[in-house]
């Protein structure tokens, strides 16, 4: 399969004045100001492949979005290269923008005070799209987003949710072949989230969109991506499948079980997390102990009228991320 | 041609816009055209008290500037309302949008926002004209030619003293200043300026080419004056251009949350 983008050895760094505390030290600054070089991104190498879905996981400030705007184009790198579909993100910048689509959760590109549609067929405009070409794909997408009763209505007028899916309509009008979505969940309800998920599978599905997607959400993760990259303090620190993610990285699984008597037990590698008269919630860590050696143990011991094994919640690994577990 | 229809689409988008709010557009545009009208009172008062002529300016050919002038300047905020907010985008992060499409980002960046007053300034400049002048092909002619050029070298300017933002961090009120400084000068008989302060307005606050020379080919058209006006125009506006394009390897971009209004 081909690599729809090809990251090497990529480096940004950034330059930031230093300025100690209180007025002395402003005017300090402004007559002899000092700097410091931070790393946002550092030395970072990885391939997505076509059709993909993957998740860029990291906790605030470990250079997600500079890495999107790196390879969209908008950061120039410090050092290092990168490929997306084949061309170069600097110097083939406005050709590379007809074929990605991105979507940042925090910037909207819909006229505020206008309906959707309006911004839609500008938008369709600006890729160069003909009149009827722009009203096909408007009326695809609309299809596809459900966005057909609120089309007409202005965005400041929209929920959260339904702007979000304008959005996303909006980043797709060209048919690109890459979509960043960078925080697209972002202060969105349950049900308007897993409406996204469907619509981001969806339209991996029928368009063979490749898709970036960074979140902080845990089911966006689990639900809809493939693969995964981790990046704490810039660096990749982990990269695999989901799969992977739960199963092998994190070597953990959670015992729910329900028995006759009060189960306490003591078997290095478990951790009672909860327990309530009949029931217990244990963790077990596999490297310790394996799953079968501690339901026997349990059955030595009591009785069990209900038990349950599963793997340690997805939000629980990207907490442990974020906390540097895996730095 | 491709460039003239986005120039044109976000025209009718900004217009559709402004006027979801009708009685703030209206009141806008009428509101600046009342406030430049009170300056011509000024003029009238002045020219009454001073004779025929001051500095070799006839109240026509100062009618003339004050036609040109808000014209001219009408365009470049109406059409190019962006160019007022340059250091802003830059600082803040929001040349994103810009320069994910396909668009040449300059272009894509300054005609996507309309600021409705200038539409006040436009229907001003153009009354203005039409009242003071004489309507002559050439005049006519010559009128809508340097305000054009009046426009883009006002944008020029905007993009060159804005560009110090990437350099410097934040340059939104020294580039305010400057522009509004040319504004100034432009709206004043150029021949009242005179030493080295004409070099002065020459370079960096140009009002000699796109205010002062124009007056003076009005009153006796020069063909090479005209050429050589036109060349100083390009360069300005290719000076902007330029600095623009060497600042934007130093965009850091950014988080800022924001709408398109």
């Amino acid at each position: 399969m081909a690599h729809a983008i090809e990251v090497n050895g990529l480096t940004k760094e950034f330059s930031s004045k230093v300025k100690s505390q209180g007025f002395t030290a402003s005017v300090k600054g402004l007559l002899a100001p000092r700097y410091r070089t931070i790393r946002a991104v550092q030395d970072i190498s990885f391939c997505v492949e076509e059709g993909d879905i993957l998740a860029f996981i990291g906790p605030n400030g470990a250079g997600k979005s500079t890495t999107i705007k790196l390879i969209t184009g908008i950061l120039f790198p410090t050092s290092g290269s990168i490929s997306v579909l084949g061309m170069n993100p600097h110097t083939q910048r406005k050709h590379l923008s007809y074929h990605i689509g991105t979507v940042f959760g925090q910037k909207s590109q819909l006229w505020y005070h206008l309906p959707p549609i309006d911004s839609l067929t500008l938008l369709g405009s600006i890729y160069d799209l003909s009149k009827k070409q722009t009203k096909n794909r408007i009326e695809f997408l609309a299809g596809i987003f459900e966005l057909e009763t609120f089309l007409d209505q202005p965005v400041r007028k929209l929920s959260l949710g339904q702007r979000i899916r304008c959005e996303i309509a909006g980043s797709l009008i060209h048919s690109p072949k890459i979509l960043f979505l960078d925080e697209p969940s972002i202060g969105l309800d349950v049900v308007v989230k897993q409406r996204i998920r469907d619509l981001i599978l969806k339209i991996n599905k029928e368009e063979k969109t490749t898709i970036f997607l960074t979140s902080h959400d845990a089911g966006d993760i689990e639900k809809i991506c493939k693969r995964a990259l981790v990046i704490n303090h810039g660096a990749l620190v982990w990269e695999g499948t989901i799969k992977d993610m739960k199963y092998s990285l994190l070597n953990r699984r959670i015992i729910d079980v329900k028995t006759d008597q009060r189960l306490c037990i003591d078997i290095p590698g478990v951790k009672t997390v909860k327990s309530k008269e009949y029931a217990a919630k244990l963790e077990v860590e596999l490297s310790a102990v394996s799953v079968e050696e501690v339901i026997q143990e349990i059955m030595k011991r009591v009785g069990i009228k209900d038990i349950t094994i599963s793997n340690v919640p997805m939000e629980e690994i990207i907490s442990m991320i974020y906390q540097g577990g895996f730095a | 041609m491709k460039l003239i229809r986005l120039v044109c689409d976000y025209f009718r988008i900004n217009l559709a816009a402004a006027m979801e709010y009708r009685a703030a557009f209206l009141s806008q545009a009428i509101g600046m055209a009342v406030n430049n009208s009170a300056f011509i009172l000024f003029w009238i008062i002045m020219y009454h008290q001073a004779g025929p002529s001051i500095e070799g300016y006839s109240f026509r050919d100062v009618m003339f500037l004050w036609s040109l002038a808000p014209l001219g300047f009408g365009i470049s905020i109406v059409f190019f309302g962006n160019s007022v907010s340059i250091s802003k985008l830059i600082y803040s992060g929001e040349l994103d949008v810009y320069m994910l499409q396909p668009k040449p980002l300059v272009l894509n960046m300054l005609a996507s926002k309309m600021y409705v007053p200038g539409l006040g300034d436009m229907a001003y400049g153009v009354i203005l004209f039409l009242a003071t002048q004489p309507l002559t092909l050439t005049r006519i002619g010559l009128f809508v030619l340097f305000s054009l050029a009046m426009a883009a070298v006002l944008i020029g300017l905007r993009l060159f003293y804005h560009s110090f933002t990437f350099f410097f961090g934040n340059a939104e009120e020294f580039a305010s200043m400057a522009a509004e400084s040319v504004l100034s000068l432009i709206l004043y008989p150029g021949t009242i300026f005179k030493g080295p302060v004409l070099w002065l307005f020459r370079t960096l606050f140009p009002a000699v080419w796109i205010a002062y020379i124009p007056v003076r080919l009005i009153q006796s058209f020069d063909l090479a004056l005209l050429f050589i006006t036109l060349g100083a125009d390009i360069l300005i506006v290719t000076a902007g251009v330029m600095l623009f394009y060497s600042g934007l390897k130093h965009y850091e971009s950014g988080n800022r949350i924001g709408a398109r209004m």
